[in-house]
């Protein structure tokens, strides 16, 4: 097999997580959950997939197209199911693909209450004749209000693939663009609600619209063009004092975002994969609510406004004039194409007969909109080139330590030299710390992403909910933004579906009706901190306990703190067979978020208190890039320990040292006894001192725990840029760093180096 | 499986012919293809990983890039010889998990680019286990000598990542 598949379990995890994600209504997701599974599936899963898992995630993708099809309803306990089904197959393949025919049965039984019929004998033997075939017809989506966003899988467009791909490097810029103004959006629209009539915030949320529709135009996106268009229109209402702004109004503009990332979104993909990946998307249903909405609250016909106020954005001028003339046609496709009803059809004329106020609205723009928001000058620079920059800045420092280090160099005695060295390291320093901060963004654009979360959330299940957000501009690793939301989302989901009970039983229990939620980000030492804290219900720690020794992860005589028992949660598989459903998201354990989390060197851990709330916490690196080292020897190998882990060093005394059955090695330090760790024992390299009295130790403390590492020498401290090891991935080891002589250093994983070492 | 594999190689003997790098562990020579070798270079101190099987001997600094070495000897259980000036690290770039990671592989002595022509090349030899053939794409008889093709992607990828990740 080549290495280019990811191993079972990753694409198992990476399911769960998204299964996590899945909103009712919400298909992208199911789509991108189609695309890993597909992965899995016989004859294109990696060769060591047990035939079982391929078998089951053969009956997994038939559900989940006859999700997208619409022929199972688009609920949330339908995805509850999905998710256990999800679990069952991560259970399978820890047992190397011989699962009991108690999770097959399991498996069986949740496809069917989806409404998946399957027989566990399917699953074992035979070629799976059993499996429904694939639908080819599409069924019309059920009565959800939803029905216009699903992708039509296959079904209702049969638009031929459009021509917008000819200018391909104008098309890439609008992506990002499309994606950032849709997020200015989706924040504005939030900010909307709580003040509905700020004129300001209204036009923040139509000139992106604009500018969409302006850009897509020209573009030939025919379909992003007209939702655009037709949602810019309503807004436009909105904005000349037509109609009031609404919830409904919100609504249909937040699904309109929705909807049209994920169109952008397939614009990306295309553009990565080839016009055989275009999707076209049904939006008749939402030009039918934009247009029930206008009639709704319109007196008469738009009148179109008089074009006196000066032009704040004249570049868009040519573009809108393109889009004007691309309009035309795409009205008419609207009509050939979509399902005929009178609805859609009455949209169509309804967006295109205010074609001509659209010019003049966008002339008439207020003076308040051209006041410039105070950011900085700033510009657009390529990732690969970033990281390019920083990486050479990271051997240019390696590069000036090597020729200062140089033997012949260092003993030049010339003041001068010495000046201009240590001139340079101060140029370089800048230069490094200058390009490091360039890799960093403030964690606000994740933390908006939750407003919205949280938001429909406690829409959906009648709580009420605040989320109070604190330090949204601490600064993070932008390689981490993208890895730290998906963990982000499960942990907000919990909190917001789990932990805060409805207004009515928090009353009960004497508390407000509102719950909070506490969304912080900090820096603390080396770390970013990001926690978040709910006052709702708390962990059931009798609960998890008698779960856990259920399960075996405890026995009845072990004695665990509370904090050690709610920390159970994150064990892989602990929230499987019946759902804690204090605790559990869909059935899918917490163990994918500390999964995520470690792989960013982080950690998580939650606090909590029955009745009173639980507060997560993720502790991160701030930056992944580098990190200060002390550099120990032991024999003829060099480490480097994180010295923010480090508490101090010294030569211990014989009295100090005592043992344990003559094994566990103690030192007593100020009054503490450390384990002794013999870093040369853990990894198996010949060391000068065997007796900790001749060697020095180095105490330092890891998640709570002190451990004193036995080294040979120290040889100083250093600001390491931290590489991966080449695809090497061991216990104990966070990464290698070139070293002043040009050698690699391995860098320790304290956690890895005392979990080797047991407790 | 292996069976299908074989009949694979038989049918398409022409795929794999091209450009080979050959090289020499004690008596036995090897073939990779040219296009996955990104450099050769002499052999260098290397720093020991823990917790690695033995035929990993660690990491070098590849001009600021941290990369793992591999001992083909020791891969193929053979025995391990003292490097001396002839030893050579064949840089190789094989597909990582997500991205194409590069790889040294000490070998014995690096010998010179051939060109293999289909008709050269037979399909691997069974040798009973599967797991000591599944590494090789064939054999190639160029000049009356016995040149074993390696799959790098499988001596690399498999050898490195995978068996390593069970560690």
């Amino acid at each position: 097999m080549a290495a280019g598949h990811k191993p079972l379990s990753d694409l198992l995890d990476e399911m769960a997580l998204k299964i996590l994600m899945i909103e009712p209504g919400d298909l992208s997701i199911v789509g991108e959950l189609l695309d890993l599974i597909e992965k899995l599936l016989p004859g294109q899963a990696a060769p060591d997939t047990p035939v079982v898992i391929q078998r089951m995630a053969a009956a997994f993708k038939g559900a989940l197209e006859k999700f997208i099809m619409g022929e199972l309803a688009d609920s949330a306990e339908n995805y509850d199911l999905l998710g256990q089904c999800i679990t069952e197959m991560q259970e399978s393949a820890r047992k190397e693909g011989h699962p009991g025919e108690k999770i097959l049965e399991q498996f069986c039984e949740n496809m069917g209450r989806i409404g998946f019929s399957l027989v566990p004998s399917a699953l074992l033997e035979g070629a799976g004749s059993s499996l429904p075939e694939k639908e080819v017809d599409a069924v019309p989506p059920q009565s959800e209000s939803v029905q216009a966003q699903a992708p039509a899988g296959g079904g209702a467009g049969q638009e031929a693939i459009p021509d917008f791909l000819q200018d391909t490097d104008l098309l890439a810029g609008f992506i990002d663009e499309a994606f950032e103004h849709l997020e200015s959006i989706e924040v504005n629209v939030l900010e909307l609600e709580q003040s509905p009539d700020d004129m300001d915030i209204i036009n923040n949320i139509f000139r992106p619209f604009h500018t969409i529709k302006g850009v897509s135009g020209f573009l030939n996106l025919k379909t992003i063009n007209k939702l655009a268009h037709a949602t810019e229109n309503l807004l436009d209402d909105v904005r000349n004092g037509k109609r009031g702004m609404d919830s409904a109004v919100i609504d249909i503009v937040l699904t309109v975002g929705d909807a049209l990332k994920s169109m952008v979104e397939n614009i990306k993909e295309v553009l990565q994969n080839g016009p055989a990946h275009y999707k076209d998307t049904d939006i008749s249903g939402f030009l039918a609510d934009i247009t029930q909405l206008q009639e709704g609250g319109e007196s008469g016909a738009a009148p179109a406004q008089p074009a006196s106020v000066s032009e704040p954005e004249p570049d868009l001028q040519p573009e809108m004039a393109v889009s004007e003339e691309e309009e035309a046609p795409a009205i008419e496709e609207v009509e050939t194409v979509a399902s005929p009803s009178p609805v859609v059809a009455r949209a169509a004329q309804t967006v295109a007969s205010p074609r001509a106020e659209a010019p003049a609205s966008a002339a008439a723009r207020p003076a308040a909109d051209t006041t410039p928001k105070k950011i900085g000058a700033s510009i657009k620079v390529d990732v690969e080139k970033l990281d390019a920059l920083v990486n050479a800045v990271g051997e240019l420092v390696i590069m000036q330590s090597l020729v200062r280090q140089n033997r012949l160099v260092s003993r030049i005695a010339d003041p001068k030299l010495t000046k201009d060295f240590s001139q340079l390291t101060r140029i370089t320093s800048e230069l490094q710390r200058t390009a490091m901060s360039m890799r960093m963004v403030p964690i606000k654009q994740t933390f908006d992403k939750m407003i919205r979360l949280v938001r429909d959330l406690s829409k959906k299940s009648g709580k009420k909910v605040d989320l109070i957000m604190e330090g949204a501009e601490t600064e993070i690793d932008r390689n981490m933004v993208e890895s730290i939301y998906d963990p982000l989302v499960h942990m907000m989901r919990n909190s917001v579906d789990h932990g805060i009970s409805p207004p009515a039983d928090r009353q009960k229990c004497g508390k407000t009706e509102t719950g909070t939620v506490h969304l912080r980000a900090y820096q603390k030492g080396g770390s970013m901190m990001i926690e978040i804290e709910d006052d709702g219900e708390g962990l059931n720690t009798q609960k998890i306990r008698k779960k856990a020794i259920e399960r075996g992860l405890i026995s009845e005589s072990d004695n665990l703190t509370d904090f050690e028992l709610n920390n159970l949660i994150f064990l892989p598989g602990f929230s499987t067979a019946d759902k804690i459903t204090d605790v559990s998201g869909r059935g899918v354990g917490m163990d994918v978020v500390k999964k995520a989390v470690e792989k960013l060197r982080g950690k998580v851990e939650v606090q909590s208190q029955s009745g009173k709330g639980s507060l997560f916490m993720i502790r991160l690196p701030l930056t992944l890039a580098i990190i200060d080292g002390i550099i120990v020897r032991v024999g003829s190998e060099r480490y480097i320990i994180p010295t923010i882990a480090i508490q101090e060093s010294m030569h211990p005394e014989l009295k100090n040292y005592s043992t344990v059955h003559g094994r566990g090695e103690n030192l007593m330090v100020r009054g503490d006894l450390v384990p002794i760790i013999r870093l040369y024992e853990i990894f198996g390299v010949e060391s000068t001192y065997k007796d900790p009295c001749d060697a020095i130790v180095v105490v330092v403390e890891n998640e709570g725990r002190r451990r004193a590492l036995m080294v040979d020498e120290l040889l100083g401290k250093e600001e390491v840029v931290i590489k991966n090891l080449g695809g090497l991935d061991v216990p104990g080891v966070a990464g290698g760093t070139i070293l002043g002589d040009g050698r690699v250093g391995l860098i320790l994983d304290l956690a890895g180096v005392i979990a080797d070492r047991g407790d | 499986m292996e069976a299908a594999n074989v009949a694979q190689n038989l049918g398409q003997g022409s795929e794999l012919a091209g450009k080979y790098l050959t090289f020499s562990l004690g008596n036995e020579d090897y073939g990779v293809g040219i296009l996955s070798v990104r450099e050769i270079i002499g052999v260098m101190e290397i720093t020991a990983v823990p917790h690695t099987p033995p035929y990993i001997k660690g990491v070098i600094n590849l001009r600021g890039k941290v990369i793992p070495v591999l001992e083909l000897r020791l891969k193929f259980n053979m025995n391990h010889k003292e490097y001396d000036e002839r030893t050579c690290i064949i840089v190789v770039e094989v597909q990582g998990q997500t991205a194409p990671v590069q790889v040294g592989m000490v070998v014995d002595s690096v010998s010179e680019v051939l060109n293999i022509a289909p008709g050269e090349i037979e399909p691997p030899p069974s040798l009973g286990s599967s797991s000591e053939t599944e590494n090789i794409l064939g054999m190639a008889k160029v000049k009356g000598e016995v040149k074993i093709l390696l799959d790098v992607d499988r001596v690399v990828g498999e050898g490195l990542l995978q068996q390593f990740a069970s560690q």
